[in-house]
Parts: C-alpha cells; sequence; structure tokens
C-alpha cells in the first residue's frame, strides 16, 4: 500500500513526450484512485517512510482523506487537461517537437508531482520543495506563447512568488531552529508554548497567500491567468493555487499545537471577505472574458478563507469534522472543476470567433452548444445555485457562519453570490444572443476539447450530489498523531 | 401509483426536455408538449397527501391540500397554451419552456428546503429564457430588470432557509417541521422579514412588482400567459408553506396586510394609466396578487392556519385560470379578428371575474377569502379592492380596441381561451365542497349577492362618468418606478464600481503589495505569538 503514495510521484517525475505523458496519466489517475480508496477501506491514514529512515532523520509521506480528496483532484484535472490539449499541443507535422509542445508537457508533469508532494508530504521542507516545484513550473506555462505580454505576467508571477518563498522559508528556519525537527507531527509536538512557533507560522502564511493570491497580493493573478493558453490556465486556476492553499491549511490546523485561535482566524477571513467583494466586482467590470474568470477565482478563493474563522469559531467539534471544513473543501472541488471547464470552454470560444470580448460572444450559443453548456453549467456552480458543488458548498459555510453566530460572513457570502450571478449572467445573456460575425469551422478534436469542458462543468454540479453534512472521509486520519516516529 | 405520478410532475418535462437535445426528435417534443404538464393534473386529482422520497438525490416531495388545488389550476394552464407553441420556429423557446414548466409545477409538490429552493430557481431563473424570446425594443430591459430581481430574491430566500435549517432542532430539512420550529427560532424576525422579501418580489409586492409590467408585454404571448397565471404562484405556494399561519404574530401578519394593500389599489391606480392591454393585465396582477399578500397578512395575524391557507390557495388557483384565460384571449381580439367582436362580452365575464361578479369562479373566491379578511378594515378593504379590480378590468376592455395583438399566435389561441375560461367560471363551484367544505348553496344567498355586486356596480358607474367627462388620463410609463430605481442606483454602482477598480489598482502595485505582504506576516505573527 504505502508504495503506491511512493509511486504516484515518480510516476509523475519528469516525462518528455505526449505519448509518454499519456501513459503516465493512465497510471498517475490509477494510483491515485486506489489511494483513495485504500484509505476509505482502511479507514485511517496511510503512512509510508521514504528509505525506512523514522522521523526526524528520514521522511515520512501521509496520505489521510483530505490528501486522498486532493490526489484524486489533482488527477482527475491533469488528465482532462491533458486531454483537452492533446490537439494542441501535439507533435507538429514535420515530426519534431515544437517548443511550445515539450515545455507544456514537462511543466504539466512538474506540477503534477509538485502537487502529489504538497499533498501528501508530511515534512516542512519537503513542502517548500513542492511549492518551488509548482512555482517553477507553473511560471513557463504562462508565458508559453512567448508574447511580451505574457512574459511580463509570467515575470511578475515569478518575482512575487520568489518574495512569498523567501518568507515561507524564513518560517521553517525559525522551525528548525527551536525544534530541530521539520516534520509536521513532531513540531506540533515539541512547539507547544514556543512564541516562536507563532511567528514562524505567520511568516510561512504570509508566504503561502502571496502564492495563493489572496487579496490583496493577488497582483500577478489576472494577467497570468488571462495571459496563458486555455489548457494552462485552467491547471494554473485549478490546482496550482489551491496547493498553497492546503499548505495553510495545514500550516494552522495541525502545525500549530491549540489550533490558530479566533482572532487570527478572523483576520485571515476578513481577507478572503475583502477577496470576495473586490474580485467579484471587478469581474463584473471586465470586457474579456478570460480577465473576468480570472478575477472569478481571486473572488473563489476568497471564500476558501473563510474556512479558518468558521471551522474555528464553531469550538466544541474539531474542526476538521465541523461543516464549515466540509463546505470549504467541497468550495474547494467545485471551484477546481468549475473553473477548469470554464477557462477550457472560453479557450473553445475564443478560437471559434476569433476574440474573446463578452460583448462579442454573440452566436456562440447557437455555434458551440457545448462549449455553451460547460460555460453555463461552470457559471452555475460558481453562483452557487442548485443543484451543483459550489451551492452545497455555500448551503454548508452559511450554515456554519449562522451556527458560529458569525452573520456577517453569512451576508459576504450573499452579497458574493448575487455579484457572481451578474457576472456570470452577463456572460450567458451574451453569448444567448444571436451573432454579426460568421463563426470560424471546428478544428479537428474540437469536439473532444468541448466535451472535456462539458464533463468538467457537469463533475462541478455532480458535486451537489454530495449529502449536506459534514464528510466523514475529509477527517480520516485526524487529528495528526503527534508522537509519529516517537516509538 | 399516485406516488409515481407524483415523482413525474417534474420528470416528464425534464424527460422531454432530454429528448429535445437530440434535434431530430424535436418536432415531435413540440407536438406533444401538452402532455408534458398531464401528471400534474392528474397527481392534483389522485395524489393528495402522498409523500415520495428519493433517497440518493435527498429529493423529498408530497402534494398538500393547497399545493393540490394550485397544481390543479397550473397543469390546467399549462397544458392548454402549450399547444399554442406547435408552430413556433424557436427551437430554444420550447426548451425554456420545458424548463420552467418542470420547475413551476415541481414547487407545489416540493417537501425540502433544498429541492424548493431547487424548484423555485429553475422557474424564476429560466423565465429568462422565456422573456428574452420576445422581440420588442424593451425586451433587453425587461430582461435585466427581471433577473436581478429574481436573483435578488433568491438571496433573501437563501438565507431565509439557511436560518431555517439552522432554527431546526433536528435540523430536519422538510419545510414542514423547519416551519414548525420557526416560531422558537432565536432568528424568527429575520426570516419573516426574508421570506416576506423574497416571495414578495415573486408575486410582485410594492415596490417588487416593477419586472410585472416591464415583461408582460415584451415576453411572447403564451410566455405571459404562463408567467402571469402559473409561474407567479410559486411565490404564493411559499408564502402558504414557509409563513407560520398557524401561530399568531400579529406584528408580522399586519405589516403584511399593510404591504399587500398597498400593492392591490397601487396597481389599480398605475394600471389605469396604461395604454397596452398587456400591461393593464401585468398590474392587475399585482393589484390581485397584492391581495393574496394581505390575506398571508391577516392569517399570520389571527393565526388561522389551515383554512386560511386553503382560501389562499383557492383564491389564487383561480386566478391562475383568469389571468392565463385572458393572455390567452388577446390573440383572438386583434386588428384583423374584428369578426370575432362577438368574444367582447365573454371576455368581459371572465375580466370582472376576477372582481368577483357574480356568479362567475371570481365570486366564489371572494366568498372563500371573506372569513379569512374578516369583517373589520381589512374586510372593508377587500371590498375597495374588488371595486379597482372592477374600474382595471373595464380599463382592460376598452384598451382591447387598441390591441396590435401579435397574430403568430392564433393558432391553439381560441382553445386555450375556451377552457381556461370554462374552467375559470365552473371549477371554483365544484372544486369549493371538497376544498374548504362550505356548500354552494350558502354563497348564493339573497345579501351575499347584493353586497359582491355593490362595488362593481360602483365602479361601472364611476367608469362611465369618467369616460363620459372626458377628463385626461396621465399615461405613467409602464415599470412605473423602475425609472427611479435605475437613476438612484446606476450612479451608486458606478460610484462602487469605481472604488472596487481603485482599490485593485492600487493593491496590484509593486510597493503597495509588497507593504502589504509584510504587514499581513508581521500582524498575524503579532496575534499568533499571542496564542488563541
Amino acid at each position: 500500500v504505502p508504495a503506491a503514495t511512493a509511486l504516484a510521484i515518480i510516476v509523475a517525475g519528469g516525462r518528455w513526450a505526449r505519448q509518454v505523458a499519456a501513459l503516465g496519466i493512465v497510471v498517475g489517475v490509477g494510483l491515485a484512485l486506489a489511494l483513495a480508496a485504500r484509505v476509505e477501506i482502511d479507514q485511517h491514514a496511510i503512512n509510508y517512510v521514504l528509505g525506512g529512515w523514522q522521523p526526524p532523520l528520514g521522511i515520512a509521506l501521509r496520505a489521510d482523506g483530505l490528501a486522498a480528496t486532493m490526489v484524486v483532484l489533482a488527477a482527475v484535472i491533469i488528465a482532462a487537461t491533458a486531454l483537452y490539449a492533446a490537439p494542441i499541443f501535439g507533435p507538429t507535422t514535420e515530426g519534431g517537437e515544437t517548443r511550445a509542445s515539450l515545455t507544456f508537457w514537462t511543466c504539466l508533469m512538474a506540477i503534477w508531482s509538485g502537487l502529489a508532494i504538497a499533498f501528501l508530504s508530511n515534512d516542512l521542507f519537503n513542502l517548500y520543495v513542492a511549492l518551488e516545484l509548482l512555482t517553477f513550473a507553473a511560471v513557463p506555462l504562462v508565458s508559453l506563447d512567448g508574447r511580451s505580454q505574457t512574459l511580463e505576467a509570467a515575470l511578475r508571477y515569478l518575482l512575487f512568488a520568489l518574495a512569498g518563498s523567501v518568507l515561507y522559508l524564513l518560517g521553517t528556519a525559525i522551525i528548525y531552529g527551536t525544534s530541530a525537527t521539520l516534520d509536521i507531527g513532531l513540531v506540533a509536538a515539541r512547539g507547544a508554548g514556543q512564541t516562536g512557533l507563532g511567528w514562524a507560522v505567520a511568516l510561512m502564511t504570509a508566504g503561502l497567500l502571496a502564492k495563493t493570491a489572496l487579496f490583496p497580493l493577488h497582483l500577478w493573478l489576472p494577467r497570468a491567468h488571462a495571459g496563458a493558453p486555455a489548457a494552462a490556465s485552467a491547471i494554473l486556476s485549478a490546482l496550482v493555487v489551491k496547493g498553497s492553499f492546503l499548505i495553510v491549511l495545514r500550516l494552522w490546523f495541525d502545525v500549530l499545537p491549540a489550533g490558530p485561535g479566533l482572532h487570527a482566524a478572523t483576520m485571515l477571513g476578513a481577507l478572503g471577505a475583502a477577496a470576495i467583494l473586490v474580485g467579484s466586482a471587478m469581474a463584473l467590470r471586465q470586457e474579456r472574458l478570460k480577465l473576468l474568470i480570472a478575477y472569478s477565482t481571486i473572488a473563489q478563493i476568497g471564500y476558501l478563507f473563510l474556512v479558518f474563522p468558521l471551522a474555528t469559531g464553531t469550538g466544541a467539534t474539531p474542526p476538521w469534522a465541523s461543516i464549515a471544513w466540509t463546505g470549504g473543501i467541497l468550495q474547494l472541488l467545485a471551484h477546481a472543476f468549475a473553473k477548469a471547464g470554464m477557462f477550457m470552454a472560453a479557450g473553445v470560444a475564443a478560437e471559434t470567433l476569433g476574440h474573446d470580448r463578452i460583448d462579442g460572444l454573440g452566436g456562440l450559443a447557437g455555434a458551440r452548444p457545448w462549449t455553451f453548456a460547460a460555460l453555463a453549467a461552470a457559471g452555475l456552480s460558481l453562483v452557487g445555485l442548485p443543484p451543483s458543488g459550489g451551492f452545497s458548498a455555500k448551503w454548508l459555510m452559511l450554515i456554519a457562519s449562522l451556527d458560529a453566530g458569525q452573520w456577517w460572513w453569512a451576508a459576504i457570502i450573499l452579497i458574493g453570490g448575487l455579484l457572481a450571478a451578474g457576472y456570470i449572467f452577463r456572460v450567458i445573456d451574451c453569448a444567448l444572443r444571436p451573432g454579426e460575425s460568421k463563426p470560424k469551422p471546428a478544428a479537428p478534436g474540437t469536439r473532444l476539447r468541448e466535451g472535456v469542458a462539458l464533463a468538467l462543468a457537469l463533475t462541478a454540479i455532480g458535486l451537489g450530489l454530495m449529502p449536506l453534512r459534514s464528510s466523514a472521509f475529509l477527517a480520516i486520519g485526524r487529528p495528526l498523531p503527534q508522537e509519529v516516529g516517537l516509538q | 401509483m399516485t406516488t409515481t405520478i407524483l415523482a413525474f410532475v417534474v420528470l416528464l418535462p425534464l424527460l422531454l426536455l432530454s429528448c429535445w437535445l437530440a434535434p431530430p426528435l424535436r418536432q415531435a417534443i413540440r407536438t406533444l408538449l401538452p402532455i408534458a404538464p398531464a401528471p400534474g393534473l392528474a397527481a392534483a386529482l389522485l395524489s393528495r397527501g402522498t409523500t415520495v422520497e428519493l433517497p440518493p438525490l435527498q429529493i423529498h416531495l408530497a402534494l398538500t391540500d393547497p399545493g393540490a388545488i394550485l397544481l390543479g389550476a397550473a397543469s390546467i394552464l399549462w397544458i392548454v397554451v402549450s399547444p399554442m407553441l406547435r408552430r413556433a420556429t424557436d427551437d430554444r423557446f420550447v426548451a425554456w419552456w420545458l424548463l420552467t414548466m418542470a420547475g413551476s409545477l415541481g414547487v407545489f409538490i416540493a417537501a425540502d428546503l433544498v429541492s424548493f429552493y431547487l424548484l423555485f430557481s429553475v422557474v424564476s431563473l429560466s423565465a429568462y429564457g422565456l422573456i428574452a424570446a420576445g422581440s420588442g425594443p424593451g425586451v433587453g430591459r425587461a430582461v435585466s430588470v427581471y433577473v436581478s430581481l429574481a436573483v435578488l430574491g433568491e438571496a433573501f430566500l437563501l438565507l431565509a432557509f439557511i436560518l431555517l435549517a439552522v432554527a431546526s432542532p433536528t435540523r430536519s430539512l422538510l419545510i414542514a417541521d423547519a416551519v414548525a420550529a420557526l416560531p422558537g427560532s432565536p432568528w424568527r424576525d429575520l426570516t419573516i422579514a426574508c421570506l416576506i422579501l423574497g416571495f414578495g418580489l415573486k408575486i410582485g409586492l410594492v415596490p417588487g412588482h416593477v419586472w410585472m409590467p416591464l415583461t408582460y408585454p415584451e415576453a411572447p404571448l403564451p410566455a405571459a400567459a404562463v408567467m402571469s397565471g402559473a409561474a407567479v404562484k410559486s411565490g404564493v405556494i411559499g408564502l402558504i408553506l414557509f409563513l407560520p399561519l398557524s401561530s399568531a404574530l400579529p406584528a408580522w401578519g399586519h405589516a403584511l396586510a399593510v404591504i399587500g394593500f398597498t400593492s392591490a389599489l397601487y396597481g389599480v391606480f398605475v394600471g389605469l394609466t396604461q395604454r397596452d392591454p398587456r400591461a393593464v393585465l401585468a398590474y392587475s396582477s399585482v393589484s390581485q396578487m397584492g391581495l393574496v399578500g394581505a390575506l398571508a397578512g391577516m392569517a399570520l395575524t389571527t393565526g388561522s392556519g389551515a383554512a386560511a391557507a386553503m382560501a389562499i390557495a383557492f383564491y389564487g388557483a383561480h386566478h391562475v385560470l383568469v389571468k392565463g384565460g385572458l393572455f390567452a384571449a388577446l390573440p383572438l381580439l386583434g386588428h384583423e379578428a374584428r369578426a370575432e367582436r362577438h368574444l367582447l362580452l365573454p371576455v368581459a365575464i371572465i375580466a370582472l371575474s376576477l372582481a368577483g361578479l357574480p356568479l362567475t369562479g371570481g365570486y366564489v373566491a371572494k366568498a372563500v377569502i371573506k372569513p379569512v379578511l374578516g369583517d373589520g378594515l381589512a374586510g372593508t378593504m377587500g371590498m375597495v379592492a374588488s371595486a379597482g379590480s372592477t374600474l382595471l378590468m373595464l380599463h382592460f376592455l376598452r384598451r382591447l380596441e387598441g390591441v396590435e395583438a401579435a397574430a403568430r399566435w392564433r393558432s391553439g389561441a381560441a382553445l386555450a381561451w375556451w377552457t381556461l375560461a370554462g374552467a375559470a367560471t365552473a371549477l371554483p363551484w365544484i372544486v369549493l365542497r371538497p376544498a374548504t367544505g362550505s356548500t354552494p348553496g350558502a354563497a348564493l344567498s339573497i345579501g351575499a349577492l347584493a353586497e359582491a355586486a355593490a362595488p362593481i356596480i360602483a365602479s361601472a358607474v364611476v367608469t362611465a362618468a369618467l369616460s363620459a367627462s372626458r377628463i385626461a388620463i396621465p399615461t405613467v410609463p409602464s415599470g412605473d418606478v423602475a425609472g427611479l430605481a435605475d437613476r438612484g442606483l446606476a450612479p451608486l454602482s458606478r460610484v462602487l464600481g469605481k472604488a472596487m477598480a481603485r482599490t485593485d489598482e492600487t493593491t496590484r502595485q509593486w510597493p503597495v503589495a509588497c507593504i502589504a505582504l509584510l504587514v499581513i506576516a508581521l500582524v498575524l505573527g503579532a496575534t499568533l505569538a499571542a496564542g488563541p
């Protein structure tokens, strides 16, 4: 069993051509599913110690319910993206690999392995490696077409992400200095009562927030996500920002021995609330479809950070058993599927119409009904209308906020939903209008790519069938056994 | 068997909709459209009191008595209006039609909060497609006002439903359980306020009525018929199911009654200034639904419970048939159809049925709601509302002269009109006893007849006097206060939008972002180090 986790990483390593990547993806998806099934059957977390060295000397991998969920998510989205991108980044007719396609497949695999480490690793330095891998693999994806604007966007992203990395590393160093270990379980056990730990976590969090693009640290996101090719945007928005978010989640609830405390959690929630308002309002003002989607990502990331005050606020229950926790993870999943589907649909729309101005979307519904359906279904989930994962997530978070007596978060969620309805409706209404220009004929493979986008969007809808209570699977393997490796 | 019918109320329209995805089947589906609402009618007749659970989807359906009356009336309307679409050229319109139908019939049988919210959203939002199919110059504005208000209403309802779910001690999502726990909820007042706002926007209580006069004249006629007749009743069933009518809450009851009566009168006065007969009908809906709101308010004041719920549903069902029928009659009365002038008398009778003209179905409906209104001020207001309805309907009949009816909807309109007219007249008499227990004979006393006739005669005299004196009635633009709201909201949203844009631009500058990064690190550090 533990070998499965290790293999997931190894397989996801550097692969070169499309065919090799395809093989890697098939195996990887299979392993991810097997891992999740194993966790479900065993009902406890899977631990694997690399090379037989126990922490603190060795490196431990650990797959609990949450990690397994995330690994499956990453595998599915990566596979869908690969399907979507296969017709674009195929070998050229001359037989050689183009630079863009080589970069794309390499970075795709690198991102996947980065995510696998980020989700499974139990060691703060390993997490740092994962973060760097994610950043360095994501940046080339942004500037894949080599235009100067996208290069500038990529450079912005790189610089700001590196600033974040510095802070993270600083925090790691402090923890190593005080606890002499970087294993999450051991740090939590040894760090109780240390003020240094609080400062370290704060530094690391700030660095991670920069990589997650939480308002007001989102300067790089709109242009990076809007400038990248559709397949890359899908990955960046659906997965890459989630990697660093998940590490924040684990820092706060696993590393901090007594949990984050309501004050600090409320601060993160406040930033999230600001992100919802500003991101949604900005999305309403955009002229171009991809920028709209990018700003919508900023808003949706905001929802994720409401988990911190909501999961802490209810007090009695352990955070991971609360409905806010499930709601937050569900929001993460629903957003990942919806946003990936939406970026892909936007990509097809831009090819069909030759531009991505929202006002000029007329005729899309008639010319590309599948693409339109994908946009509409993904939009449904983003707005949070039933039946969709977005709705269930919103429902759980609203219930949690009233349970915790923190009604202001409920107000923010509702206002965010109204604004989202505004920008999504604008897209749908424009796409339903009769078109002025004749759409371009479909390139080969367009049907498949439309199908992938639609399937992702429908998955986001299907998540709405999850029962409206806290999920037991996500709580498997929690709390972290603090004595791991000490026996 | 009866429970299967219940599930098919929603499933059959959706089934047809999924067949619609295959283009070769589309012509057949257009022919089959009248079949789609049939399970609704069958369920209304056979399935009262049954419940269905679909556990994997967590969907609970149940048919209450008020729900059955409304479901039956709405199904009849959908059945007879659907043939008008047989020659519709727009494929997409048919798809929206089926989706709206599924939601419109489904809300009457939804038994848990999530299903109700789902079906309510379906009927509200897919009506967008029905309106957008209109071709007039105002359709863009109608669509945006309609969708904005629909989404706003749903936000209120979502909050209300969350509050209901939290208040229920067992965390039950069943509507009946949640509403039973509502009077003891710490959030009671907020919940009721949100319910009234959400459903009030749907049934067009002033000032949430502006979407009605904007959309009905712009939407294609069959769409206007089902929206005004059937779709709006999703708000009525909402008030019936969700307001704790069995526990007396006088403060909220009075507030709702005042809003309702205000709408009832406001609809009449502004409706009198309209020139388009469809706008007149829209304002009549505002007025009628205002009366329904007032009824709910009075029921809440006294806590009269189930009996009041039946009365409200009864009155609403009558309105379903009459308003749908009047819209269906419009294509028959256009300029090109002078030969059908003989229709004017039956149309007049049905129109005045809204005012409670003796012996019509409306007369029965007014008799049924009389106990809910009582003899006091509310009873008098009911009489005034009847007089107002008479004025408005006489105005409607006069405006018919100038109707530019869309001749394209003539096919099937005669069938729809005559069926609805017959149903609106006969069904209230037939259903009266099983629904309320009182006999038709009791309603037919001389005193009651005279009381019902009095406001109508008075209004007829006033109308005659007005037209004789040739006083010029000013014209108010359709949608009245929507213009004012636009003027108020547009600058506000511009200012807010600009502020957001400035915030976004500022924070996306390098120095600001870096400082923000450091500040976040320091503040978080100080907080975390201080301990939880």
